[in-house]
């Protein structure tokens, strides 16, 4: 008896969940006959079970809806709004009965009988309430096929079991790994070991498979929540649903729910207008509210589009400077989007008055930061008077996400990769942490960050160390970017995250937990929820950017970030940032000469030496590594001072050899290096003996091809391919030579290079662009051509 | 509600019973990693398997005087609205079952306790006071939090 009940109200509790939605469909369209049995299916279903378990009060309530609903199918009665709020007030009280069986509690003793009088006293006051106050919402399901594949339905907690399970004999998998690694290897019990493992992977990933969900059950509660908040407003409201076919992890919906449902309800108090304003402003009547979601990558996008009144910026404006949050100096230099993103701090609301549905002061930013709380992003794109589309993109599953494993006061802890810009030792040069009344301040390049340490905000001790620490600019989202002193940074892995339990949530410091392999906890870090512990000001401190800006409109020079160094020969001088793909250490013994060209040999490659050194007084030597967007060079130089802003175009122009000109920087005078003249400089790339384009002969079987085309390329040192690959690429810089004009289309089609070959010394037209075959200078013209 | 199963064990130096229902089991813990930046009445996370626990001290939470290193040993572990817990006692007595069922509380309870305490139980001729481990999390551990 006991599983019987369950079953009943579990079913019932699902069926509600999705009948809610056709209900508000089928007043929209009472003609929809396929609706309308479904409700009364439902509600017969209901009263023949509940006959059955002993529960008269469902009996009689889903009685007197039947009745109602067979008058509607028999024509004798017409599904008015009134006679759909009867019903989903019938629906929902059943509702409440379910949930009130499924604890054990005792039924809700509120008197059905009022609802059911609502049910059947319509008939009289049905005709007052005329075509004018029709449907408030209209929804549009993306039809979506009715039978799925089989399935059945399992208890969650078989699945959280299950996935424990495969946890577990993951664990124990890395163990035995471990414990095989410190034995003498034996293959094949490593080809054994092999096997298990792959199989223990696969498992994972099919198990994780059914934690996923259709994002259907998001967008379950929606339509009817339209409705009730659009009658409550006297607002008509288009609803669109689609994409609730893409699968998205169990948890993942729990979070986005809330935050939905939020926007959502904005949407309509705040963002569609009142049929008459809608009017006014030459809008149809009816407000368009679009909720879409899709898969793109590993990420789901749900976005919310309206076509409303959209966010009036300079209300928000006005508001944050209302609440001091805001100087109307600062306000003035805001752009329009950062003037947007104002919607997302605490406090501000466009709503004017404070309605019971939402402008109750917990807005955006909550929303935000839940939605960012799960590694999600929000974005807005604002039309004002026209309405405003925010789109969610929130990851595929919360579980795996890229971290980084630090050290703190003896403890380890996770943060998210995402959150982390930047990570310096304390000892560099570019950092410089000063204090004042207690705070600390860091200096990154001449910007400055609130500087926290971990130990200190987490209470922890901070014990003595021999090495530098680690200083991390972390970031936010929500908030300004700060700077975080860390015993050291350890690791970067893939951390499977799980939701830590509410106690240790509500701390605010955490996002969640991760067990890694050696079987001890570990803490997912929560940045935004460290500033607020550590009380650090949201006030962006946009000076120093402002002033440089300024500074350059002023003078009317574009500031770009260059590499201040000092060249072996003692000058200091400055090279564009931006071509500087990294600067290490360099074994002087690794630099050579050849053909007075001085070259270093770089993993396994010899790159050549810009400024033509290549001996040294030094073992090793600091050494730019250049490269534009096709060749790569090595700047070797004495030392690497520090990154400054110079000018685009030097203080003085001077070129010569290879300099540009001279920049002053903090009024010292710097040569700039000229990084056309640089790479103009290197030596042709041909006799590098870099990978170039392969000549590909299409015409494999001919003879002629074969025994005088083939070898005259290859003594002219280009890499031949005979015949046309099959199936491996082609590449751009590929040359195909062909004889037939087939051919050459083919490979034309393919996106590279043809020359094609005649066998008469005679254009066939004007218009003919092939190259007589014994012509061997235009022939080596048109393949060197083609390399540019 | 009669007959019930309970287990018997003392927790901050009292003796109390804890509905049967509630526990999901005893277990020994080896390592409790804290967790810096909470109150002491977490006293950390420990690894069941592949289960994470939110250990929880009661004697921190009652008293306010967290339980020595040394003597976190004991767990009852309870699954509370989804998430695993572990409560540290100081020892597990027994597991039985009690016709009476719960009395109501007579005396004058230590106001540490009253909030915590439904009712009493007796055995063996002693009294336990009955508890609830949702409580303690619920009403107790995430109102310090906040």
């Amino acid at each position: 008896m006991d599983e019987l009940l369950q079953e009943f109200i579990s079913e019932t509790q699902e069926t509600l969940e999705a009948l809610a939605g056709e209900v508000v469909a089928w007043e929209a369209d009472p003609a929809d006959s396929d609706r309308l049995d479904a409700i009364f299916r439902f509600f017969h279903t209901v009263k023949g079970s509940c006959g059955f378990l002993n529960l008269p009060r469902f009996e009689r309530l889903s009685h007197a809806a039947e009745d109602v609903l067979s008058e509607i199918r028999a024509g004798k009665r017409k599904a008015d709004p009134a006679t759909v709020s009867a019903v989903l007030g019938v629906m929902d009280r059943i509702g409440e009965l379910a949930e009130a069986v499924a604890v054990g509690a005792a039924l809700p003793s509120e008197n059905d009988d009022f609802l059911i009088a609502a049910l059947t006293a319509q008939e009289e006051d049905a005709p007052a309430e005329d075509a004018e106050s029709a449907a408030p919402v209209a929804v549009a399901r993306q039809a979506s096929a009715q039978s799925g594949p089989r399935t059945i339905r399992l208890p969650l907690t078989l699945i959280d079991q299950l996935m424990n399970g495969v946890s577990d004999m993951v664990l124990a998998r890395n163990e035995l790994s471990r414990k095989l690694r410190e034995r003498s290897a034996d293959p094949e019990l490593d080809n054994v070991f092999e096997r298990l493992s792959t199989c223990v992977a696969d498992m994972r990933d099919i198990i994780s498979k059914t934690r996923m969900q259709r994002v259907e059950r998001l967008f379950a509660a929606i339509p009817r929540m339209v409705r009730d908040l659009g009658r409550d407003l006297g607002k008509r409201i288009e609803l669109t649903l689609e994409g609730g076919d893409v699968e998205m992890d169990r948890e993942m919906v729990e979070m986005v729910v809330d935050p939905l449902t939020h926007i959502v309800r904005n949407s309509i108090d705040h963002g569609i207008e009142t049929p008459q304003a809608r009017r006014a402003a030459g809008k149809p009547e009816a407000g368009s509210l679009r909720l879409e979601a899709r898969q793109s990558g590993n990420q789901i996008v749900i976005a919310i589009a309206d076509d409303g009144a959209g966010i009036d910026t300079g209300r928000l404006v006005d508001k944050a400077i209302a609440a001091g949050r805001l100087t109307p100096d600062a306000a003035a230099r805001m752009t329009e989007q950062e003037k947007l993103d104002l919607i997302f701090h605490a406090g501000v609301s466009t709503a004017s008055r404070v309605t019971a549905i939402s402008g109750r002061g917990v807005g955006m930013d909550v929303v935000r930061a839940n939605i960012e709380r799960i590694g999600g992003v929000i974005a807005l794109d604002n039309a004002p008077g026209r309405g405003l589309c925010i789109t969610l993109r929130v990851p595929l599953t919360l579980t795996i996400i890229p971290g980084l494993i630090i050290r703190a006061g003896g403890q380890h802890f996770a943060i998210p990769r995402a959150a982390v810009v930047e990570i310096l030792h304390d000892n560099n040069d570019m950092l410089q942490v000063s204090e004042v009344g207690g705070a600390k301040i860091a200096s990154i390049r001449s910007v400055r960050h609130s500087m926290i340490d971990l130990e200190h905000v987490l209470g922890l001790e901070k014990p003595e160390q021999s090495g530098p620490r680690a200083v991390m600019v972390v970031r936010s989202a929500t908030g300004v970017p700060f700077a975080m002193g860390v015993s050291a940074v350890d690791n970067h892995e893939e951390l499977v995250i799980r939701p830590a339990s509410p106690l240790v949530m509500a701390s605010g410091l955490y996002a969640g937990m991760t067990l890694p392999d050696n079987g001890k906890p570990m803490l997912l870090l929560d940045a935004a929820g460290l500033a607020n512990a550590a009380n650090l000001s949201n006030v962006e401190d946009d000076r120093a950017t402002r002033a440089q800006e300024s500074a350059a409109q002023e003078n009317g020079a574009e500031m770009v970030p260059a590499l201040r160094f000092e060249e072996l020969s003692g000058e200091r001088r400055l090279l564009k940032l931006s071509l500087i793909e990294r600067v290490e250490d360099v074994d002087t013994s690794l630099f050579g000469r050849s053909g007075g060209q001085a070259f270093v040999r770089l993993d396994g490659r010899l790159v050549p030496v810009a400024n033509g050194l290549w001996q040294f007084d030094r073992p090793s030597v600091a050494a730019l590594r250049l490269r534009d967007d096709r060749r790569e060079a090595c700047y070797p130089v004495a030392a690497v001072l520090d990154i400054v802003e110079m000018p685009a175009v030097p203080d003085m122009v001077a070129m010569h050899g290879m300099l540009s000109g001279v920049a002053v920087v903090d009024g010292e005078h710097l040569e700039v290096i000229n990084p056309f003249a640089l790479f103009a400089a290197l030596p042709e790339e041909a006799d590098m003996g870099r990978a170039r384009g392969r000549c590909v002969l299409a015409d494999a079987e001919d003879g002629w091809t074969r025994e005088i085309l083939a070898p005259l390329l290859r003594q002219a040192g280009h890499d031949v391919v005979m015949g046309l690959p099959v199936d491996g690429p082609v590449e751009p810089d590929d040359i195909v030579l062909c004889g037939g004009a087939d051919a050459a289309q083919a490979a034309e089609v393919m996106g590279c290079r043809v020359v094609q070959l005649r066998a008469s010394p005679r254009p066939v037209g004007p218009r003919d662009g092939s190259i007589y075959r014994y012509d061997q200078a235009a022939l080596m013209a048109a393949i060197a051509g083609g390399r540019r | 509600m009669m007959d019930e199963l309970y287990l018997f064990a003392v927790l901050a130096g009292t003796r109390v019973a804890v509905d049967a229902a509630e526990v999901e089991a005893v277990v020994r813990l080896t390592d409790i990693s804290p967790v810096p930046g909470m109150g002491a009445h977490v006293a950390g996370l420990s690894a069941l398997r592949s289960r994470v626990l939110t250990v929880i001290d009661v004697a921190a939470l009652i008293h306010g005087r967290p339980m020595p290193a040394e003597a976190r040993r004991l767990a009852i572990i309870a699954n509370i609205s989804g998430h695993s817990y572990g409560f540290l006692v100081d020892s597990v007595l027994d597991i039985c079952r009690m016709a009476e069922g719960p009395a109501p509380l007579r005396g004058q309870l230590d106001n540490a306790w009253a909030p915590h305490a439904r009712a009493i139980v007796e055995n063996e001729g002693q009294p336990w006071l009955l508890v609830s481990l949702a409580a303690f999390i619920e009403g107790g551990a995430l109102a310090q939090a906040a």
